[in-house]
C-alpha cells in the first residue's frame, strides 16, 4: 500500500477499534442476557443498539469532576494512558496479508510493551485519587497485572521459537500448514488466562471487586474519565482477541473467504468466548489468583518452552 | 523496514489517537454539568465520612511481588533473545537456556518453599499461628 | 528520519530535566517514563529495534513500575514534597553537578575526536540472540545467578516486614 493509503487505513483502524469497543458494551450485555435468561438493554432502537449512543450522551453530560484532594494532573493523565497504550497496540496487528499499519520486526514485543504500559493507568489512577479504596484497588490490580505479565510474554515464546521472528506477519505466514493452537496448546492456554487477567476482565476483575473495594482504582472517577477506563478495558479485550487470532489461530488464513473476513470472524468468536467466561465462571479470591499465577502458570509456561524446544530440535534432527 | 515511508502512517495514527483522547476529555469538560452539593468534594467511602488520612500502610507482599516481577521480567528478556534465534542456535543454545531456566526454577522453588508466594499467612517462616 | 531522531532526543532531554527538578516523586517518575520511551524511539531509529523493545518492556514497563509501587506503598503525602523541595537547593547538587559536567565535556571531546558514526546497520533481534547465546553465553549464565541472588536477597529484605499477626491483610 502507498503511505497515504496506509495512513487512511490507520484512521479506519482507529475508528473501527473505538467503535467496536463502544458497540461491545451493548453486545456484551445482550449476550449475557441470552446466557442468563434475561433481556439486557432492548428498548432503544433495533435490538437496543442505540443504548450505546444513549450511554455516550449520558457520560458526556456528567460532571467532569476532578477531586480537590487529588493530584489533578496525574488524575487526568491516568485514564488517557490505558486508551493510548491499547490503541497503539493495534498498530502492529496484521488484519490481512497486505492489510496492516506497521510490520515491525519486533511486532510482538511492541504489543507486550504496550500492555505493560497499561499498568500505569491503574497505578497512577489509584495513586492520584488519594482515596483509600482507590489506593488499595490500584495496588492490587497492578500487582495482579504485573504477575500475569511475566508469563504472558513467556507463553508467546513457543510460537516465536517455531517461527524465528517477532514479526506478527511472519508468525501468521508460518501457520500455512498448521495453526499454532495445535503444537502450542499449552502456550495458548497460558496466554488466554494471562490475557483475561491483564485486561482485568471477569472472572479476574478483582481490582474492581465491588463487594469489597467499591470500584477499586476508579472509585473517584466519573463521567468521561471513567468511560475512558472502561474504553481501555474493552480495547484491551479486543486487542487480546486479535492477538490470539494472529498468533494461535492463523490470523487471516482460511479458505474461500477473503483474509480480513476470516480475521474478523475468528476475533468475534473469541470475544464471544470471553463474554461466556464472564457469564460462567465465578471470581476467585485474591490470594488464590496470585498463587495461581506464580505457582502454576509460570512453571507451566517455562515447561512449555523446554518441551517445545526439545521436540522441535528432535524433529528437525531426525 | 524502518524506512521513513513505512513510519509516517504510524505517526499519523499516533497523532490521531492523541487527538481522539484530547477530544474526549475536552468535550466532556465542555458539555458536563457543574454541581456543587454539600458532599460533592468529599472522598467517596460508601457514604461514611472519611476518617484519618489515606496514607495507609500496605502489606509488604506488594513490594515482594513487584521485585519478583522485575526479576522474572528480566529473565523473560533473555528467553526472548533465545527464542527468536532458536533453530540457528540448535542444541547448544537449548542446553544454555536449559541451565538458565534451571537456575531460575531453583529460585522459584526456593520462593515457593519459603512461603514468599503465599499471600497473607507465611507458613514456613518459623512462625506458628496462635491457637 | 533525522527530524524524528532529533525530536525524540529533544523530548528525552526535556523530560529528564523535568524529572530531575520535580518536587513530587510521582510527577518526576512520569517524566522519567516519558524520557525512557523517547530513548526507545531513538534506539529504534538508530537501527536497534530489539534494544528499543527492551527499553519499553524492561525499563518503562518493569523497573519504573517497581518505583511507582514503592512510592505508592510509602505513600508519604504532601509533607514529602516540602522535604524534596529543600533537597533541590544548590548546595546539594552543585558539586556533583560540576563533576558530572566535567564528565560530559570529556565525553563530548572523545566523541568528536573519533567520529564513530552509526553506519545505519539494522541489528535484527535474531542477531542479538545469536551473539548472546554464542560468544556471550557465559554472561547469560552469570546473569541468571545474579538474578537468583537478587531474588533471594529481595525476599530476605522484605521478610522482616511481613506482618505475622496472622490476619489476612489486603
Amino acid at each position: 500500500m502507498s503511505p497515504l493509503a496506509t495512513a487512511l487505513f490507520g484512521l479506519a483502524v482507529l475508528a473501527g477499534a473505538v467503535g467496536l469497543a463502544a458497540i461491545l458494551t451493548w453486545f456484551e450485555r445482550r449476550l449475557l442476557g441470552v446466557w442468563q435468561d434475561r433481556y439486557g438493554p432492548n428498548r432503544l432502537g433495533p435490538l437496543g443498539i442505540l443504548q450505546v449512543v444513549a450511554d455516550m450522551l449520558k457520560l458526556l453530560t456528567k460532571h467532569d469532576w476532578v477531586p480537590p484532594f487529588a493530584d489533578r494532573v496525574v488524575f487526568v493523565f491516568a485514564p488517557t494512558a490505558i486508551v493510548v497504550a491499547m490503541l497503539l497496540g493495534f498498530a502492529v496487528v496484521p488484519f490481512g496479508e497486505h492489510l496492516y499499519l506497521l510490520d515491525l520486526n519486533i511486532g510482538l514485543l511492541f504489543f507486550l510493551g504496550m500492555t505493560s504500559l497499561a499498568v500505569y493507568s491503574v497505578l497512577l489512577g489509584g495513586l492520584a485519587s488519594n482515596n483509600k479504596y482507590a489506593l488499595l484497588g490500584g495496588l492490587r490490580s497492578a500487582a495482579q497485572m504485573v504477575s500475569y505479565e511475566v508469563f504472558m510474554g513467556l507463553s508467546l515464546m513457543g510460537v516465536v521459537m517455531l517461527t524465528g521472528s517477532f514479526s506478527l506477519r511472519d508468525i501468521v505466514l508460518a501457520q500455512q500448514d498448521l495453526w499454532f493452537c495445535i503444537p502450542q496448546v499449552l502456550g495458548l492456554y497460558v496466554f488466554l488466562v494471562a490475557g483475561i487477567a491483564e485486561s482485568h476482565r471477569l472472572p479476574f476483575d478483582l481490582p474492581e471487586a465491588e463487594h469489597e473495594l467499591t470500584a477499586g482504582f476508579h472509585t473517584e472517577y466519573g463521567g468521561m474519565k471513567f468511560a475512558m477506563f472502561m474504553l481501555g478495558e474493552y480495547l484491551g479485550l479486543i486487542l487480546i482477541c486479535c492477538m490470539i487470532t494472529t498468533v494461535f489461530f492463523g490470523g487471516w488464513l482460511g479458505p474461500w473467504l477473503p483474509g480480513p473476513v476470516w480475521f474478523a470472524l475468528k476475533t468475534s468468536l473469541l470475544i464471544c468466548f470471553f463474554v461466556l467466561l464472564r457469564a460462567a465462571i465465578p471470581r476467585p479470591r485474591y490470594d488464590q489468583l496470585m498463587s495461581l499465577g506464580w505457582k502454576y502458570m509460570l512453571p507451566l509456561s517455562l515447561f512449555n518452552l523446554v518441551l517445545t524446544g526439545a521436540i522441535a530440535l528432535w524433529l528437525r534432527g531426525a | 523496514m524502518s524506512s521513513e515511508a513505512a513510519l509516517w502512517p504510524f505517526i499519523v495514527y499516533f497523532l490521531a489517537v492523541l487527538a481522539l483522547v484530547a477530544t474526549m476529555l475536552g468535550l466532556s469538560w465542555l458539555l458536563g454539568q457543574r454541581r456543587a452539593n454539600q458532599a460533592t468534594n468529599l472522598p467517596f467511602e460508601s457514604g461514611v465520612l472519611s476518617v484519618g488520612t489515606p496514607q495507609i500502610h500496605f502489606a509488604v507482599e506488594f513490594y515482594l511481588i513487584a521485585i519478583f516481577f522485575v526479576i522474572f521480567d528480566l529473565e523473560t528478556v533473555f528467553i526472548f533473545a533465545w527464542a527468536v534465534a532458536f533453530f540457528e542456535l540448535g542444541w547448544e543454545g537449548f542446553l544454555a537456556v536449559g541451565l538458565f531456566i534451571f537456575i531460575l526454577t531453583i529460585a522459584l522453588i526456593y520462593e515457593w518453599r519459603s512461603g514468599a508466594l503465599d499471600w497473607g499467612q507465611k507458613t514456613r517462616t518459623g512462625w506458628k499461628p496462635e491457637r | 528520519m533525522l527530524a524524528l531522531f532529533y525530536f525524540a532526543a529533544a523530548i528525552a532531554l526535556i523530560a529528564t530535566a523535568m524529572a530531575l527538578t520535580r518536587a513530587n516523586a510521582a510527577h518526576g517518575l512520569i517524566y522519567l517514563i516519558v524520557s525512557l520511551l523517547a530513548v526507545a524511539v531513538v534506539f529504534f531509529l538508530l537501527g536497534a529495534p530489539f534494544a528499543a523493545a527492551l527499553e519499553i518492556v524492561i525499563y518503562a514497563g518493569a523497573i519504573m513500575v517497581l518505583f511507582v509501587f514503592v512510592i505508592m506503598m510509602l505513600n508519604l503525602g504532601r509533607s514529602a514534597d516540602e522535604e524534596e523541595r529543600e533537597l533541590l537547593a544548590p548546595r546539594y547538587w552543585l558539586v556533583p553537578g560540576v563533576l558530572a559536567a566535567c564528565l560530559l565535556v570529556e565525553l563530548a571531546v572523545i566523541s568528536f575526536a573519533a567520529p564513530g558514526h552509526s553506519a545505519g546497520i539494522v541489528v535484527s533481534p535474531k542477531a542479538v540472540g545469536l551473539s548472546l547465546y554464542g560468544p556471550y553465553v557465559l554472561a547469560v549464565e552469570i546473569a541468571s545467578l545474579l538474578l537468583l541472588a537478587g531474588l533471594v536477597g529481595a525476599y530476605h529484605v522484605g521478610r522482616r516486614f511481613i506482618d505475622r499477626s496472622g490476619g489476612n491483610k489486603s
